[in-house]
C-alpha cells in the first residue's frame, strides 16, 4: 500500500520516457538545464485583468549569440519579476549571468525582448519593451548595449530609445537601405471606451499608444512615423508585427496585427523612405482579435504568406460557451459606416498571390481555430522541405465565457455597484480557466496542415506566450523556447536532424547591419524552391536566433542557393553539401539582384479592356438581409444575381448585353455599336423595376428571326404569391417587345438553359428555393415553345429536383437528344435522359456526391477526347465540413410549431453531431425550445444535436445531406463517371461559373472557372480569395491571378465571351460590383 | 446569507408542521404572494428578460390568480369580457377548494411556464406545497386540481396572443442610410429588441395604436430646429451633471431599471443586471400593499390591475418605437457633436421614441393611485438589492414624473419622448382603470 504511489510514479516515468523517445521534440526540465526563470504574475485588487487589459499577455523572450561562441543565449523578460539572461554553455546547459551582465531591467511591467546589433559592433544588443504610464507602471523601454565581455550598458536615453509608452514589441529592419537597423516600435492602445469610433482615429497621432517608426541616424533614433506614413492612433491595439518583403521589390514591408476592432496594418515600403498602408486593397478579410503573427513562404512561390492569430477555440464545449462573432448587421455597420475591414474571430492564413493580394485559407488549411493563441512561428521543424507551424497558447482566465458574462458575473458584483471597483479577486475566480496546450502543425505541399500536437510535442496545461526559435544544441534543427506564465519556460528540443537534412545559414558583415537582418535566401532542390528571409522579430513579443534554416528531407546536397543581401547584392552557390552551418559574408560584391526578374508574372493572357468599351454596369444589391427573416438559414439566397444575357436584341448583328437587377433598381440593356456599348431601352418596354432577374437568356424563342429575352426571377425577398417571382418572356416583334408571364410559378429561379433535341429547342428553368421557407423544394421545369405557347414536359419528382443552381444540356447517350444534368445545393448531380417526350433519371453518381453544387460545365479534362463533367462546389475553405463518413446535415421542420419552418445545420466533430449555430442564434428562432431546456451555455456547449432538439422533434424533420464540398470533375469512363477533386487552390471559395473557350487560340479549349461568395454569417467569414483558374487540363491549371484577371474579392456570377468588332472579349459579371471586360491577348501564344 | 435564512425559515416551518399532525386550516397570506412575485423577479433578472417580455409574464400570472379570487370573493369582478379574448375560467366545483391557495398555485405555475429557469420557482413552490399538503391534504389536492384546470384554461388564452408567432418574425433591419433612423448603440451594439411587440394582443386596450402619441420633432441638425434643441438639451444636461454627485445623477441611476448592462474591459466582459421598469413598479405596488396592509385578495387585485397597465403600456410604447424608429441621443451626439460623449446610463437596445419608462410609469401610477389613492407617501426601497438607495415620494404620480425625467438625466431620451411618453402612459392608465371594473367595494357598501 505504502509503495503504491512510488510504483505508479515509476510506471508513469517509464511511459513518459518511452513517449518522449517518439516525439519530434523532447522537453527537458528547464531547471536541470539551469533555467529557473519564472514569470510570476501577482494579481491584486489594484492590478488585475480589469485594470490592465493585457494583464495575461506574459513576458518576452529573445534568443541570440551574445558572445559569438556559436551558441544561442536566452534573454527572458518578466512582467513584474526581473528579467534574466542565460548564457548557453553547450550541451543544453545554461548559466544565469543576469547580475554580472546588468540586464535585469528597471521597468515595472516588461513586455517584449528583442536582440539586434544596434551599434554595428558585431555583438547583439538587447532591447526590452515596457508598459509605462498606466496603473502606476514606471520605467521605460531599455536598451542594453553589449560590451562584448558578457556585460551590458543600459543606453536607451543616449540612443533616443527610452520610450515610456505602452510598448508591446519592437522589430528591427533596415527600411531605408542605409545599412543600419531601424526600429518599428509596436505600441498597444488601452482605449477602454466602449464605442468603436471611426476608423479615422488611426490618423490622429498619440504618443502613448501609437506605433512608431524609429530611424537609426548614426546611433540616435529619430521618430519618422509621420513622414514615413505610419499610423499612430489611439485605437491601435498592436500585438503582432512581422517584417517581410511581401511584394518582392527588395524593400522590407511591415504587417501589424491589431487587437479588437482596429484593422491590421499592411505597410508596403515605397523604397523612398515612406510606406503605403494598403490593407484593404490586399486583404479581403482579416482576424478580428489579432494577436501574434508570422510571415513565411509556405507554397514555394517566393512570396511570404502570413498567419495572424486570434482566439477561436477548437474544442466544441469551449467554442459554444465563448462569445463568438458579431451579427451581420453590426459587421456591415462597422465596414460601411465606420470604415473598418471585414474582421472575423479566427486565425487567418493569408496566402500571398505574387505580392498583389492575399487569399485566406485558414479553414481549408486546418489552422483556423487554436484557442487563445499568442505566438505563431513557421519553420521546417521536421525538415521535410515544408514549413510547419508552432502556436503558443492559453490564458489563466477566460474573460469571454458566456456563462460568466451573462449569469455569473452579475451575482458576484451586484453588491459592489457603489464601488468604483466593479470586480474583485473573488469574481475573477469564477471565470473558467483557459489553459490550453500549445499546437504544432505539420505543413504540406497542399497548404493543408496536420495537427501534430501530442505527437511532436507533449500536450501540457502550461500557459505559454512569447516564443523564440533557436538551435540551442547546435544539431542543425530548430528548437523552441516559450516564456510561460507562473512557470519556468518550456524548452522544446528538436530531434529532426537525427533523420533528416538541414542547411543553416548565418550572415556576417564587418560593419553596419552586422547580422544581415533582411537577407533573403532562395534554395532550389529537385525543382522545388524554398524561400527564407532573416527578420528575427517574429511571433509575439520575441525575437528568434538570427539564422536562416532549411530542411531537405533525405537529400544530401542542395542544387543551388541564392542569397540576396539587404542592399540587393547577391551571392550564388551551387551543389552545396547539406547538414552544415554556412556562414555567408556580406562583403563587397557589386552586382545587384534585379527584382523585376523575381519569380512572378509573365505577360498576362488577360488585360482590362480599354474604357471597358463604354460598359459602365454596376450591380447594386439591395439591403434585404435573409438572416433577419430566416434566422437559421445557412446562407443567403437573395444575392445570386444579377442575370447576364448576351445576344443581338436589335437585329444589327452586334452582340448586345442584358443585365438583371436587384429589387429597387432596373435591369439594364446595353446596345453595342461601333462606339462600344451604350445603355438603351428595349424599344419602349418598361421593365418592372421591383423584380430581381437572377438568370436570363437571349434566344429566338419562336423562330421568327428575332431574338427574344427570357428572364428567371428570384431574389429571396419576395415571398408567397408575389408576382415579382414570376419568370418573364419578352418576345420581340417588328414593333417592339411584348411581355408575358412564363407560367404561375413563385419560386426563386436560378438558371435558364437552352438545349436542343430532334424536336427543336428545349428549355430548362431551374428553381433554387422558396422564399421564407428554405428547405421546401421548389419546382423546376422543362418546356418547349410552340406557336407562342409553352408545352411543359414532365420531370421526375414532379419537377422537385432539389435546390437547383445550374444545369447543362448535353447529349450523353448520343441519341440526338440533349440530356439534362442538374446540380444544386444539398443534392447530388442528377442526370435526366431525354427520351423525346419524357425524362428518365439515370443513376450515375455514387452516394458521396451530395454537395452544395454551384455550377457545371462539360470539358475534356484528361485529353481523352470525351467530355468530362466539371462541377463547381462550395469548396473546403469553410466551417461547413462534409465527407461520406462525416456528412453535414440540415434538418428542416417547424420545430417550435409556430407556423414557420426553420433549418438547423449540423457538422460532425470527433464522431458527434453538433449544430453550427450558437445557443443564442438557435434561441433567436426557437426561444422556448432552447431556453427552457438550457439554462446556461455550459450545458448546451458540446451537446449533440439529438440532445439539443430531442429525438422526437428530429424525427419530424426532413433531412438534407452533404457528403462532399470540394469542386472537381467527373471523369467520363465510357459513360460511367468517377469523381476527382481539384487541388486546393480551387477549393478556397465556391466556384460559381465556368466558361469553355480557346482563350489562348492554340486550337484546344480551356475552361475558365471563377467564384467567391459573401452571403454567409460572420462566423463563416466570407469566401473572397479565389482569383479564378484557367484549366488547360487536369495537370495544367493556371491561377487566375497569374492570367491577369482581377477576380480577387469579387463575387463572380457569370463569365461570357462577347464579340466586339469581331474580336472575342471576356465579360465578367459580379454580384454587387461593376462588370468587367477583358481583352484576350491571344497573340502572346506565338511568343 | 439571505438564502441560508430562507432555508432556515422553511426548516422551522417544516418542523412545526411535522410536530402538529392534525389537519388545520391553511392561511394564505399576502406576504406569500409578495414572495411569489419576488421569485419571479429574481428569475427574470437571471434569465435576462427584456422589459416588454417581462411585463407579459407578470400580467398573465397575476390575472390567473385574480380570476380565481374573483370567483369566490364578491368584492371582485371577473375580468372576463374586459380583457381581450379572455373567457370565463372553469367554476370551482368543490367546497373544499381553498381559492386563495389555488390562486397562489396558479400564480406560481403560470409564472414558471413563462420563465426559463424553472428550478428557481420550483424551490419556493415545493416548500409551500409541502406545508399545505402536510396541513390539509384534502384541501391541497382539491385546490391543486382546480388550479390546474384554471392554468390550462389560461394557457389556451395566452397561446393566442401572438407571442409564439412573433418569436420567428424578422429581426429589426438596421437602415443606416437614413440619418434619423435608430442604430445599434455601444457597447454591445445589440439588435433592436422586440420589433414586433405591437403585434402582441393587448390586454385591456383596443389596439396597440390606441394611444398613439404625436410624432416626435422631425430629425434635423439645423441649429434652429426643435430636434436639435432637444439633442443639445440632453448633451448639455449630461455635460453639466456628469462626474457629479448631483441629484440628477442619483435620479438617473435610481430609475435605470436596465435588465442587462453590458460592461467591456478589453477582452473581459461582464454584465450588471437589474430589474425592468415594469418590475420596479410591481415593486412599488408591493410597497403600497404592505403599507395599506392589504389582504391577500386585495394584493392580488392590486398586482393584477397594475401589471395590466404596465403590459399594455409596453405594447403601446413599442408600437410607437418601431413606427417613429428614432435615433438615440448617444448616436446623434457622437456623430455630430462630441464623439467622446457617453450617456450616464447605458443606452437600451431599441428606438428612442417614446420613453418606455415614461409610458409605463405614467400608466402604473394612474392605476396605483386609483387603488390606493393620491397623496400616497411611500419610501421606495425597490432598488436596494441592486446597491441603490431608498427614495421617497409623496405620490405615485410624483414618482412617475421623476422616473420619466430620469431618462433625460441618464442621457438616453430627448424631452419629447419623456413628456409625450408620460402623457401616453397616463391616457392609457386612465383608460385601463375606467375599462377594468374590477372592484365592487363601493357598490357593496351602497347595497
Amino acid at each position: 500500500m505504502k509503495y503504491k504511489p512510488f510504483i505508479t510514479a515509476l510506471i508513469l516515468l517509464l511511459f513518459t520516457s518511452c513517449e518522449e523517445e517518439d516525439r519530434l521534440f523532447s522537453t527537458p526540465d528547464p531547471k536541470a538545464c539551469g533555467i529557473d526563470f519564472e514569470n510570476i504574475l501577482t494579481e491584486t485588487d489594484e492590478l488585475n485583468i480589469l485594470d490592465y487589459l493585457y494583464f495575461y499577455n506574459g513576458g518576452g523572450v529573445a534568443v541570440g549569440d551574445i558572445n559569438n561562441d556559436g551558441l544561442p543565449d536566452i534573454y527572458l523578460t518578466g512582467n513584474q519579476v526581473k528579467n534574466k539572461l542565460y548564457l548557453n554553455k553547450g550541451n543544453l546547459q545554461f548559466e544565469d549571468i543576469t547580475e554580472q551582465a546588468g540586464v535585469q531591467g528597471n521597468s515595472s511591467w516588461n513586455t517584449a525582448a528583442v536582440m539586434g546589433d544596434l551599434n554595428n559592433d558585431g555583438f547583439l544588443d538587447i532591447y526590452t519593451c515596457a508598459v509605462v504610464g498606466i496603473n502606476d507602471f514606471t520605467g521605460h523601454n531599455e536598451l542594453f548595449i553589449n560590451n562584448g565581455d558578457l556585460t551590458f550598458t543600459e543606453a536607451s536615453k543616449e540612443y533616443g530609445l527610452d520610450h515610456d509608452s505602452f510598448s508591446s514589441s519592437a522589430a528591427f529592419l533596415d527600411y531605408d537601405g542605409d545599412n543600419d537597423l531601424d526600429i518599428y516600435l509596436l505600441n498597444h492602445a488601452v482605449h477602454t471606451q466602449e464605442s468603436y469610433g471611426s476608423s479615422d482615429l488611426r490618423t490622429k497621432r498619440n504618443y502613448a499608444t501609437g506605433d512608431k517608426l524609429l530611424r537609426n541616424d548614426g546611433g540616435h533614433f529619430t521618430d519618422v512615423s509621420e513622414e514615413a506614413g505610419i499610423f499612430g492612433g489611439v485605437n491601435g491595439f498592436g500585438l503582432g508585427v512581422s517584417i517581410a518583403d511581401f511584394n518582392q521589390d527588395g524593400y522590407p514591408d511591415i504587417y501589424v496585427g491589431n487587437d479588437f476592432h482596429e484593422d491590421d496594418y499592411y505597410y508596403l515600403n515605397q523604397g523612398d523612405g515612406t510606406f503605403k498602408e494598403c490593407l484593404k486593397d490586399a486583404f479581403a478579410h482579416i482576424s478580428r482579435f489579432s494577436m501574434g503573427n508570422d510571415a513565411a513562404d509556405l507554397n514555394h512561390d517566393g512570396y511570404p504568406d502570413i498567419i495572424s492569430l486570434d482566439m477561436l477555440p477548437e474544442e466544441e464545449t469551449v467554442l459554444k460557451s465563448s462569445e463568438g462573432d458579431e451579427n451581420t448587421q453590426m459587421l456591415e455597420m462597422r465596414i460601411n459606416k465606420l470604415g473598418y475591414a471585414p474582421q472575423f474571430t479566427r486565425n487567418m492564413l493569408q496566402v500571398n498571390q505574387k505580392g498583389e493580394n492575399f487569399t485566406e485559407t485558414a479553414l481549408l488549411s486546418g489552422v483556423a481555430a487554436t484557442d487563445w493563441s499568442w505566438s505563431a512561428l513557421f519553420a521546417d521543424y521536421n525538415q521535410d522541405g515544408e514549413q510547419d507551424l508552432f502556436i503558443s497558447n492559453g490564458i489563466p482566465k477566460r474573460p469571454n465565457d458566456l456563462d460568466y458574462i451573462k449569469f455569473i458575473s452579475n451575482e458576484q458584483i451586484r453588491n459592489k455597484l457603489n464601488d468604483t471597483r466593479l470586480i474583485d479577486q473573488k469574481a475573477l475566480k469564477m471565470m473558467p480557466s483557459g489553459n490550453h496546450y500549445n499546437y504544432v502543425f505539420e505543413g504540406s505541399s497542399t497548404m493543408e496542415f496536420k495537427d501534430r500536437s501530442g505527437e511532436w510535442i507533449r500536450k501540457d496545461t502550461i500557459i505559454s506566450g512569447a516564443t523564440a526559435i533557436a538551435d540551442f544544441d547546435n544539431d542543425g534543427d530548430l528548437d523552441l523556447i516559450t516564456n510561460n506564465l507562473n512557470r519556468t519556460p518550456t524548452l522544446y528540443i528538436n530531434n529532426a536532424s537525427k533523420t533528416s537534412s538541414y542547411l543553416k545559414i548565418s550572415v556576417r558583415r564587418e560593419n553596419g547591419n552586422t547580422h544581415g537582418t533582411g537577407t533573403a535566401a532562395i534554395a532550389w532542390s529537385k525543382g522545388i524552391m524554398q524561400y527564407r528571409a532573416l527578420y528575427p522579430t517574429r511571433g509575439f513579443q520575441a525575437s528568434s536566433e538570427p539564422i536562416l534554416h532549411f530542411g531537405f528531407g533525405q537529400e544530401k546536397n542542395l542544387d543551388s542557393l541564392l542569397i540576396i543581401f539587404p542592399d540587393h547584392t547577391f551571392k550564388k552557390f551551387k551543389e552545396i553539401p547539406l547538414n552544415q552551418t554556412l556562414t555567408v559574408h556580406w562583403d563587397d560584391v557589386s552586382e545587384k539582384y534585379n527584382y523585376a526578374q523575381y519569380p512572378g508574372n509573365a505577360n498576362p493572357l488577360f488585360t482590362p479592356a480599354p474604357d471597358n468599351f463604354g460598359l459602365d454596369f454596376i450591380h447594386k444589391e439591395d439591403d434585404y438581409l435573409d438572416f433577419n427573416r430566416q434566422k437559421l438559414i445557412p446562407y443567403r439566397i437573395s444575392d445570386r444575381g444579377p442575370a447576364t444575357a448576351i445576344g443581338d436584341l436589335n437585329g444589327d448583328g452586334l452582340t448586345d448585353l442584358f443585365f438583371g437587377s436587384s429589387k429597387s433598381h432596373s435591369p439594364v440593356f446595353y446596345r453595342q455599336s461601333e462606339n462600344g456599348f451604350q445603355k438603351d431601352s428595349l424599344s419602349g418596354f418598361n421593365f418592372d423595376d421591383k423584380c430581381e432577374e437572377v438568370s436570363a437568356l437571349i434566344t429566338d424563342l419562336n423562330n421568327d428571326g428575332m431574338n427574344d429575352l427570357i428572364t428567371g426571377n428570384g431574389g429571396g425577398d419576395f415571398y408567397g404569391r408575389s408576382s415579382q417571382l414570376q419568370d418573364r418572356i419578352l418576345s420581340q416583334t417588328s414593333t417592339g417587345f411584348n411581355a408575358s408571364i412564363l407560367g404561375e410559378t413563385y419560386d426563386n429561379t436560378s438558371v435558364i438553359a437552352e438545349g436542343k433535341d430532334q424536336k427543336g429547342k428545349i428549355f430548362f428553368t431551374g428553381s433554387h428555393t422558396i422564399s421564407y421557407d428554405f428547405g421546401n423544394l421548389p419546382v423546376s421545369r422543362v418546356f418547349r415553345w410552340n406557336n407562342g405557347m409553352m408545352t411543359a414536359i414532365d420531370l421526375p419528382d414532379n419537377g422537385k429536383l432539389g435546390m437547383v443552381t445550374d444545369a447543362l444540356w448535353e447529349d450523353l447517350d448520343k441519341d440526338g437528344n440533349d440530356d439534362l444534368i442538374v446540380v444544386g445545393e444539398w443534392m447530388a448531380p442528377r442526370v435526366l435522359l431525354n427520351k423525346g417526350d419524357s425524362f428518365i433519371e439515370t443513376k450515375f453518381a455514387n452516394k458521396s456526391l451530395f454537395g452544395l453544387w454551384q455550377s457545371i460545365a462539360s470539358f475534356d479534362m484528361d485529353n481523352d477526347g470525351d467530355k468530362d463533367l466539371v462541377l463547381g462546389n462550395w469548396g473546403s475553405n469553410s466551417k461547413f465540413t462534409a465527407s461520406s463518413d462525416y456528412p453535414m446535415h440540415m434538418y428542416y421542420a417547424d420545430f417550435d410549431d409556430n407556423g414557420r419552418t426553420e433549418t438547423i445545420v449540423t457538422t460532425m466533430k470527433n464522431g458527434e453531431e453538433y449544430p453550427l449555430e450558437s445557443m443564442d442564434e438557435l434561441a433567436g428562432q426557437m426561444v422556448g425550445l432552447m431556453r427552457k431546456k438550457f439554462h446556461n451555455y455550459r450545458d448546451f456547449a458540446g451537446s449533440d444535436i439529438r440532445k439539443i432538439i430531442g429525438s422526437e422533434l428530429m424525427e419530424k424533420a426532413t433531412i438534407f445531406t452533404v457528403t462532399n464540398l470540394r469542386s472537381g470533375w467527373l471523369e467520363n469512363k465510357e459513360g460511367s463517371f468517377v469523381f476527382h477533386p481539384f487541388p486546393n487552390d480551387l477549393q478556397v471559395s465556391p466556384i460559381t461559373c465556368m466558361l469553355e473557350y480557346d482563350f489562348d487560340n492554340d486550337g484546344n479549349t480551356e475552361l475558365l472557372t471563377a467564384g467567391n461568395y459573401f452571403g454567409v454569417k460572420p462566423f463563416q467569414s466570407r469566401f473572397d480569395g479565389f482569383g479564378g483558374a484557367l484549366i488547360h487540363d487536369q495537370n495544367n491549371i493556371i491561377k487566375g491571378s497569374e492570367t491577369g484577371l482581377d477576380l480577387f474579392n469579387k463575387a463572380v456570377r457569370h463569365l461570357n465571351i462577347v464579340n466586339i468588332d469581331k474580336k472575342p472579349y471576356l465579360l465578367v459579371t459580379n454580384n454587387n460590383a461593376a462588370s468587367q471586360l477583358y481583352t484576350i491577348n491571344q497573340t502572346l501564344n506565338d511568343l | 446569507m439571505k438564502k441560508t435564512l430562507f432555508y432556515f425559515g422553511i426548516l422551522c416551518i417544516l418542523i412545526s408542521v411535522s410536530c402538529n399532525r392534525e389537519t388545520k386550516p391553511v392561511e394564505i397570506t399576502a406576504e406569500q404572494m409578495h414572495i411569489s412575485i419576488d421569485r419571479v423577479v429574481d428569475v427574470m433578472i437571471h434569465d435576462i428578460f427584456s422589459p416588454p417580455v417581462a411585463s407579459r409574464i407578470f400580467a398573465y400570472a397575476n390575472i390567473a390568480a385574480y380570476e380565481i379570487i374573483a370567483q369566490s370573493d364578491p368584492e371582485y369582478n371577473s375580468l372576463t369580457g374586459m380583457l381581450n379574448g379572455l373567457e370565463a375560467i372553469p367554476k370551482a366545483d368543490s367546497e373544499i377548494i381553498n381559492p386563495q391557495m389555488a390562486a397562489l398555485m396558479a400564480h406560481m405555475e403560470i409564472s414558471k411556464s413563462l420563465i426559463f429557469s424553472e428550478d428557481r420557482i420550483e424551490m419556493y413552490r415545493d416548500s409551500l406545497y409541502n406545508v399545505w399538503q402536510q396541513a390539509d391534504e384534502t384541501t391541497f389536492l382539491a385546490s391543486k386540481d382546480y388550479a390546474d384546470k384554471v392554468i390550462s384554461h389560461m394557457k389556451k388564452w395566452m397561446d393566442k396572443d401572438n407571442y409564439k408567432q412573433t418569436r420567428t418574425m424578422p429581426k429589426f433591419t438596421v437602415n443606416s442610410d437614413d440619418p434619423s433612423r435608430w442604430q445599434p448603440t455601444p457597447p454591445a451594439y445589440m439588435d433592436g429588441i422586440e420589433p414586433h411587440w405591437m403585434k402582441i394582443r393587448p390586454f385591456a386596450i383596443d389596439s396597440s395604436s390606441q394611444f398613439k402619441p404625436v410624432p416626435p420633432p422631425g430629425f434635423s441638425m439645423d441649429k434652429d430646429s426643435k430636434f436639435y434643441e432637444e439633442v443639445m438639451e440632453v448633451y448639455n444636461t449630461g455635460v453639466r451633471i456628469v462626474n457629479d454627485d448631483s441629484e440628477e445623477v442619483a435620479i438617473a441611476r435610481f430609475w435605470d431599471c436596465n435588465p442587462y448592462v453590458s460592461v467591456t474591459r478589453g477582452h473581459l466582459m461582464f454584465a450588471t443586471k437589474k430589474i425592468t421598469p415594469g418590475a420596479h413598479w410591481i415593486g412599488i405596488c408591493k410597497i403600497a400593499c404592505r403599507k395599506d396592509k392589504a389582504d391577500f385578495n386585495k394584493t392580488v387585485y392590486a398586482y393584477t390591475k397594475t401589471s395590466i397597465g404596465i403590459a399594455d403600456g409596453f405594447i403601446s410604447c413599442w408600437d410607437e418605437k418601431y413606427r417613429s424608429n428614432l435615433i438615440r441621443p448617444e448616436t446623434v451626439i457622437n456623430q455630430y457633436i462630441d464623439d467622446n460623449w457617453k450617456p450616464i446610463l447605458q443606452t437600451p437596445p431599441f428606438p428612442e421614441y417614446t420613453s418606455g419608462h415614461s409610458v409605463v410609469s405614467g400608466a402604473a401610477a394612474i392605476v396605483l393611485t386609483d387603488i390606493f389613492g393620491d397623496d400616497f407617501y411611500f419610501d421606495d426601497d425597490t432598488e436596494t438589492p441592486y446597491g441603490l438607495p431608498v427614495r421617497s415620494f409623496s405620490s405615485f404620480n410624483k414618482a412617475a414624473e421623476e422616473a420619466a425625467i430620469s431618462r433625460m438625466y441618464g442621457g438616453i431620451h430627448y424631452r419629447a419622448a419623456i413628456d409625450n411618453g408620460l402623457k401616453q402612459g397616463r391616457l392609457l392608465g386612465n383608460f385601463v382603470i375606467k375599462k377594468l371594473d374590477m372592484n365592487n367595494r363601493e357598490q357593496l357598501a351602497e347595497n
